[in-house]
């Protein structure tokens, strides 16, 4: 194949990976404002939608594929099945935040908007289309970057999908492109795939995402008059911004801080949802259930020691990514002069979902000892560390302004500027960082641990360590056993929110009483 | 030999010059004021003598030498306090001794004696937000002169409090730094408050913008403690307004 047709061939599989993700991204943002504006304007639905968004988006979302593909794939025939599938998947990974943006930018609106509406009797639709949906587009476009990052993350496993029952893969996606390039050790072509890949992310950030930012923006005018320097720095905040808003809880925090100072000046709702109560009855559901329910009872062990291991090794490669992201922030924030350059690279490196390159990553680490474990190490660390970097680096807004002069001018130097500077001045976006690091990661654990290429042909497993959460996850939809499946996700899920309950929140509000 | 020469002193943005041939010295017990429109560089040519920021052409110099970096001798204290605010009082007025050899009891028992030098007794280990913005400007002046300089330099130390605070802060500023245990033998204050300007200083730096350069230094030759409301500090202070407006 020459090298025209095959980069019109990659061309045209990513058209037909963004046509979905544009369909999708298009739902996620009309469900989004429904279902935002709905949960801020009456207090019902607050009290109800806006714990299980808190908590779904807090989940792996990833893990729940199987068995949304499962259902949706058994009911519907051919290419529309298959397509209906891939685009509703990738929906239930962009879903969540846009709400969550949607019903922050409804909460804080200021009350004279609303007396405004009442004063000149505005009806529903009118309110609709003259405050509430102006009000919410410029959180919706802030959020849908994000969406349209963590829906490219989700995109290869979308589009290859394989269960003992039915087995499937788009016809047209890069996606499936590039898994079948990598297996058959096409790398020149790979490569080029991967180019393609990141010049469609990096057009659609210029001319899509950009655009309507600006567009929805305008009447934000003032923030806009600043010199080059600090609107291009203003772009990578909004940047970094976006890849790290996924917590509520931290979100609400510094959210609502830039918005009273940048568009309005509302007294922010400072509520902290609470998804406790939902919290609890899942754990107390789940433990009746094992205890009574034989199939759940009878896997449990497997399912923890799984857990465990898992657990390891989610939590080893976030030590690595520490390790290695901490000293590169502080010099990112502190000492480079170049900052701007890095961050730009960065930015085109984190926009390459881990997913994408695992069949690269597989094939480029044969023949090393433990190979599996090599794998999903690699594609763990990689799913990680750009949340940890860019979440550190978007707390710079709330570090002193005259830190390094006060550095400079007491010459505080070396351990001890560590200490009593860099340290602290990180350690919020570190948590925030370490929390939707975290989280990426567990969502990565079912292509990690386990990948099969059955859909396209090969018909090899390609990668599968010896136990896991996510091998466990993959293997029990594999062999149809549903109720193994389901057990493992009540185990993660109550995993998760038991650490960020007792581990995260603690740590956050420890420094929040401190830096306000 | 002047304790402190700005020697013309020029600073450009690319092409862009903000200040133009800056010259003025500060001798030993002096108090000198910088006053001028905001935005005219006043506060950058105080972080030049600090020598946080390089001058584009003239220099600065501590006793004849030229300041090329910060150094020990010459203290700082800050329009917004710039305390960190993950510190407690204490660690933050230690933060002034970074430079210093002594251990670490002593470091803690020169911070808490300063503290209660500047009356923030019983707020010792406080931190910082938990302060008003007085209080928080004298943890910042604790902080600056803990490690003993010769210099103070301070930039608008008053304009982010209220006027009632403002007022008590600056007596019991000037009384501590006038008092004899004080080893600061001289200050350099930018401000844009005149009264401020001519009820402290024994010398004004009047300067103009657009490039900033010193339009003219004024003598205050006057008595202490002065009165407000003195013909002689009226006249004074309309002096200093005539200079800063035509």
């Amino acid at each position: 194949m020459g090298i025209l047709s095959l980069i019109g061939l990659l061309v045209f599989d990513t058209l037909a990976s963004w046509i979905r993700m544009f369909i999708a991204l298009g739902a996620s943002i009309l469900l989004g404002l429904g279902i935002g504006i709905y949960a801020a304007r009456r207090k019902t639905a607050e009290k109800v939608v806006i714990p299980i968004v808190d908590i779904l988006q807090t989940l792996p979302i990833l893990a729940f594929f199987p068995f949304v593909i499962y259902v949706i794939v058994a009911t519907l025939p051919g290419y529309i099945g298959i397509n209906a599938a891939v685009i509703f998947l990738i929906i239930t990974s962009m879903l969540w935040n846009i709400i969550f943006g949607v019903y922050e930018a409804v909460k804080t609106l200021p009350q004279e908007f609303l007396e405004l509406a009442a004063l000149y009797k505005l009806n529903k639709w009118k309110r609709l289309a003259k405050i509430y949906v102006p009000a919410s587009m410029p959180k919706v476009i802030d959020q849908s970057t994000l969406s349209f990052a963590i829906g490219l993350f989700y995109l290869v496993t979308s589009e290859i999908f394989s269960t003992a029952n039915s087995t499937y893969a788009v016809k047209y996606g890069i996606g499936v492109e590039l898994t079948k390039l990598a297996i058959s050790n096409n790398f020149a072509a790979y490569a080029i795939g991967i180019a393609v890949f990141i010049a469609f992310v990096v057009a659609t950030r210029l001319f899509f995402f950009a655009k309507l930012e600006k567009y929805y923006t305008r009447y934000n005018a003032p923030i806009r008059l600043k010199p080059l320097s600090q609107a291009r720095h203003r772009q990578y905040a909004a940047f970094a911004h976006a890849i790290v808003t996924h917590i509520p809880r931290i979100r609400f925090r510094t959210e609502n801080k830039q918005q009273i100072e940048r568009v309005y000046t509302p007294k922010p709702e400072k509520k902290i949802i609470s998804s406790k109560a939902i919290g609890y009855a899942l754990l107390s559901v789940t433990i009746l259930l094992i205890l009574f329910y034989r199939p759940f009872s009878a896997n449990e062990g497997t399912v923890l020691a799984s857990l465990a291991v898992s657990f390891a090794r989610v939590w080893l490669a976030f030590a690595l990514i520490t390790i290695i992201a901490v000293p590169l922030v502080v010099y990112l924030l502190f000492m480079s002069k170049h900052a701007s350059s890095y961050l730009l690279l960065f930015q085109i490196l984190a926009s390459i979902p881990a997913t994408i390159l695992l069949p690269i990553i597989v094939t480029a680490l044969k023949g090393l000892p433990m190979h599996d474990e090599l794998v999903a190490f690699t594609v763990y660390f990689l799913s990680g560390i750009w949340y940890v970097v860019f979440s550190t680096l978007a707390n710079k807004a709330y570090i002193p302004s005259n830190m390094l002069e006060v550095k400079r001018i007491f010459g505080v130097r070396g351990i001890e500027a560590w200490k009593k500077m860099y340290f602290y001045a990180i350690l919020p976006g570190l948590i925030t960082g370490a929390v939707t690091g975290i989280a990426a990661e567990w969502n990565a654990s079912i292509v990690a641990e386990y990948f099969t290429t059955s859909a396209i042909g090969s018909g090899a497993v390609i990668t599968s360590v010896g136990i896991g959460i996510g091998k466990l996850l993959d293997t029990s939809l594999d062999s149809g056993n549903l109720s193994l499946m389901l057990l493992g996700l009540l185990n993660l899920t109550i995993m998760i929110v038991i650490i960020n309950r007792f581990v995260w929140n603690r740590l956050y509000r420890k420094i929040e009483a401190v830096s306000k | 030999m002047n304790l402190l020469d700005v020697a013309g002193v020029s600073y450009f943005i690319g092409d862009l010059e903000i200040i133009k041939d800056a010259t003025f010295k500060a001798n030993d017990g002096e108090f000198v004021s910088l006053i001028g429109p905001s935005g005219c560089g006043k506060s950058t040519l105080l972080r030049i003598i600090a020598g946080l920021i390089r001058p584009t052409k003239g220099k600065v110099m501590y006793l004849g030498k030229e300041i090329v970096e910060p150094i020990p001798e010459i203290s700082f204290v800050f329009q917004d306090f710039a305390l960190l605010p993950w510190l407690n009082n204490v660690e933050n007025v230690e933060i002034g001794l970074s430079r210093s050899s002594i251990s670490e009891e002593e470091k803690r028992k020169k911070a808490l004696e300063i503290l209660r030098h500047v009356g923030l007794s019983g707020f010792e280990y406080a931190y910082p937000n938990a302060l008003s913005g007085g209080m928080k400007q004298r943890v910042g002046i604790a902080r600056a002169i803990v490690s003993e300089p010769k210099i103070l330099l301070m930039d608008e130390p008053f304009s982010s409090l209220d006027e009632l605070t403002a007022e008590a802060l600056r007596k019991d500023v000037y009384t501590m730094l006038k008092s004899k245990d004080n080893p600061v033998s001289s200050v350099i204050m930018v401000t844009h408050n005149v009264e401020e300007a001519v009820e402290l200083s024994d010398k004004i730096v009047v300067m103009a913008q657009k490039p900033s350069y010193v339009k003219k230094i004024l003598e205050v030759k006057m008595g202490r403690p002065r009165n407000k409301y003195s013909k002689e500090f009226r006249d004074y202070v309309n002096t200093v307004y005539k200079l800063l407006t035509t």
